[in-house]
């Protein structure tokens, strides 16, 4: 292995890429999807979010519920008992105009600083709100009092919900659709970036003038690799934070775990495809039906998955790899404590990419014999 | 011939594909500093000569040293040491002729600035901006070539250079390839274009169906093959506005009294306006060493 070559290499095929405007259209694709989910997410989500408050000291936990809630109408008051009034004891049914319930003791950062384990009050209308809001909600809350005190937990934080938390909504709950949506429309980009790579070297027979350079086969083909995975995890990234899947809630580093399992998965489908087939019109054909493939598990995870139940096409889509990439980034976007329900899908995805591995270097090793010939 | 005086020796060199023999055991040397011609018709095992020289393939058997690196087991060396311009043009045609040069240059842990002086001596400096899909095939075949001249190898493989080129195109080519000769670089190219080969090779070799027929210097291949004769022009006795020719043509053996009689009256009386000698053309050899045409 050469490292000059394999860097060389790589920097040709980004800047190649950029020049060519049929694969730079293709790095376009995950951008401009991204970007219609954004547009619909905006067009659906113009619900508001009526907050009952009472913060006499201005706490800034009160930014917490306004960043967590879309189109959010704050109400202040000047006692908690207006706030208690408003929604009633736990559990109760009560036809609020509020959605959301906040008292928070004057002083808060400081008694929190002081040790003294101050007490926020959460009160929830089941009737707008799903469990899964409310848990992200809570966790976003208590990830506030620890940035200010480190004593766990630095603040006791009591939740009250009036009305029975509503059936899961679908499109209450469609952000993290789009966000899983964006991650698995980019992932096309490196299945169709690595075969298109590695076969326009061997379909302009450019990779002869490869193999007379100081490169090896191996350096080829990792610089591929290297190209399609730096250019897919990026692409990837930048679609989920488009769609807001950072700001969501729920774990980032699991979600930029699956992201990155996600890159791996797409780059070791396409050098399995780049090193068995020899046109890029097939390349092209192949990435067609790939992005059928990875965007479809999107319908059978989260709570699209909770409406249909146990259908049996939720089943069967669970022989595609690409399931496992949907359902533990579903996960990830939506729960902070994902990391036990995703360790399934986290297995699945790793024996995945070691057997496509594998599968590509058996078939690269038959591969090799065969550049000389071309 | 001492070995450091030899560029390329290849002894016995074979290659097989499958059950079709490709190269049938050649052996021949190229001393340095000298243009040797691989001449033969197509799919006569040019191609895979220059791939088992250059290190593509292996042999089949026999062996090979390049720039005194053995083929299979000095691979990495080999590299360093050779370029190829090869019968295909292929180049990255959405990068600018710079750009293919400079990956070039990356590749070879070369300075970037070695791409320019590089396409200063093929005369692309001007065009250096230009994308490759915007040149002429006579401006690729340079490009090939200055690529393959950048890290400054001792020796140089040009497959069929003059394939698809139109005459000016042809003749801007081989004049960078006599200029790379008069530096001191060797050059082994393969061709069918027998003309090509003769106006640039100091020694050639006929390749037909993967065997070496004859290994001399064209001058020497063509006085052995060639009639000995003398082709003279005379002034025509017949007047030029009837229609006629001027002039007309004969041709006599220089070895025969009668003709040398006669070719000194014709000398006397002041009709002889050009004499040449009628040595065979590289191509009429070839015929005649392989029994098949070149082309």
């Amino acid at each position: 292995m050469h490292i000059r070559s394999i860097f060389a290499i790589a920097r040709k095929d980004a800047l190649d890429l950029v020049l060519n405007k049929s694969t730079l259209v293709m790095l376009m694709t995950p951008f401009l999807l991204a970007l219609l989910f954004l547009m619909i997410n905006l067009l659906l989500s113009n619900h508001t979010t009526n907050v009952l408050v009472y913060n006499p000291g201005k706490s800034g936990i009160e930014q917490v519920v306004d960043h967590e809630s879309s189109g959010i109408k704050v109400t202040y008051v000047n006692s908690p008992d207006q706030v208690t009034a408003a929604f009633g004891p736990n559990g109760s049914k009560k036809d609020s105009s509020y959605e959301l319930g906040l008292i928070v003791p004057a002083n808060f950062e400081a008694s929190l600083q002081a040790g003294q384990h101050p007490q926020v009050t959460l009160y929830i209308n089941g009737s707008n709100m799903s469990d899964e809001q409310s848990q992200l909600l809570i966790n976003a809350l208590n990830n506030y009092t620890r940035s200010v005190a480190n004593p766990q937990p630095p603040a006791t934080i009591i939740q009250t919900t009036i009305n029975p938390p509503s059936p899961v909504n679908p499109f209450q709950d469609i952000g993290q659709f789009y966000v899983v949506g964006a991650l698995l429309g980019s992932l096309v980009v490196g299945t169709s970036l690595v075969p298109h790579l590695l076969v326009e070297e061997k379909e302009k027979k450019t990779l002869r003038m490869l193999m007379v350079s100081p490169a090896s086969f191996a350096d080829v083909i990792v610089a591929k690799l290297l190209v399609g995975l730096v250019y897919q995890f990026l692409l990837a990234l930048v679609a989920i934070a488009i769609t807001g899947g950072f700001a969501i809630g729920g774990q980032v580093p699991l979600l930029l775990l699956f992201t990155l399992l996600g890159s791996l998965f797409s780059i070791s489908v396409g050098l399995l495809v780049g090193s068995s087939i020899n046109t890029t019109n097939a390349a092209g054909a192949f990435s067609g039906v790939m992005s059928f493939l990875y965007v479809l598990p999107l319908f059978f995870v989260g709570t699209i998955a909770q409406l249909l139940g146990a259908s049996p096409a939720t089943q069967i889509i669970k022989i595609l790899p690409t399931y496992y990439i949907a359902d533990g980034a579903s996960k990830a976007v939506t729960n902070a404590n994902a990391l036990p329900a995703t360790m399934l899908d986290i297995s699945v995805i790793i024996a995945v990419i070691l057997v496509l591995t594998l599968l590509s270097l058996w078939t690269l090793r038959r591969q090799a014999v065969v550049v000389s010939m071309i | 011939m001492t070995s450091s005086e030899l560029m390329i020796e290849a002894r016995d060199l074979r290659r097989e594909f499958g059950n079709t023999v490709a190269v049938a055991g050649i052996s021949f040397q190229a001393r340095r500093g000298t243009i040797f011609g691989l001449l033969g018709p197509n799919g006569a095992g040019k191609t895979t000569t220059i791939r088992m020289l250059t290190g593509q393939i292996d042999p089949s058997g026999g062996s090979a040293t390049v720039a005194g690196c053995d083929v299979v087991k000095d691979r990495a060396q080999l590299k360093e040491r050779i370029g190829v311009v090869f019968e295909e043009q292929n180049l990255y045609e959405r990068l600018s002729a710079r750009l293919n040069l400079e990956f070039s240059c990356w590749l070879y842990g070369l300075p970037a600035s070695r791409a320019d002086e590089t396409l200063e001596l093929v005369h692309l400096r001007d065009r250096a901006k230009d994308p490759v899909r915007a040149y002429s095939n006579g401006m690729r075949q340079r490009l090939m070539i200055a690529r393959a001249l950048l890290h400054k190898p001792p020796l140089l493989f040009l497959d069929e250079p003059g394939r698809g080129l139109d005459p000016i195109s042809a003749r801007e080519v081989r004049a960078v390839i006599k200029q790379l000769s008069e530096e001191g670089t060797t050059i082994l190219l393969t061709t069918h274009l027998m003309e090509e080969a003769d106006l640039l090779c100091q020694q050639v070799a006929f390749i037909a169906n993967g065997k070496i027929v004859a290994n001399d210097t064209p001058r020497s291949l063509k006085l052995a093959h060639g009639q000995r004769a003398l082709s003279v022009t005379l002034a025509s006795d017949a007047q030029a506005h009837n229609g006629a020719e001027p002039f007309n043509e004969t041709t006599i053996n220089p070895d025969n009294p009668a003709d040398q009689q006669k070719l000194a009256q014709w000398m006397a009386q002041s009709k002889v306006l050009a004499i040449h000698s009628r040595e065979a053309t590289l191509e009429e050899v070839f015929i005649e060493v392989a029994g098949v045409r070149p082309s």
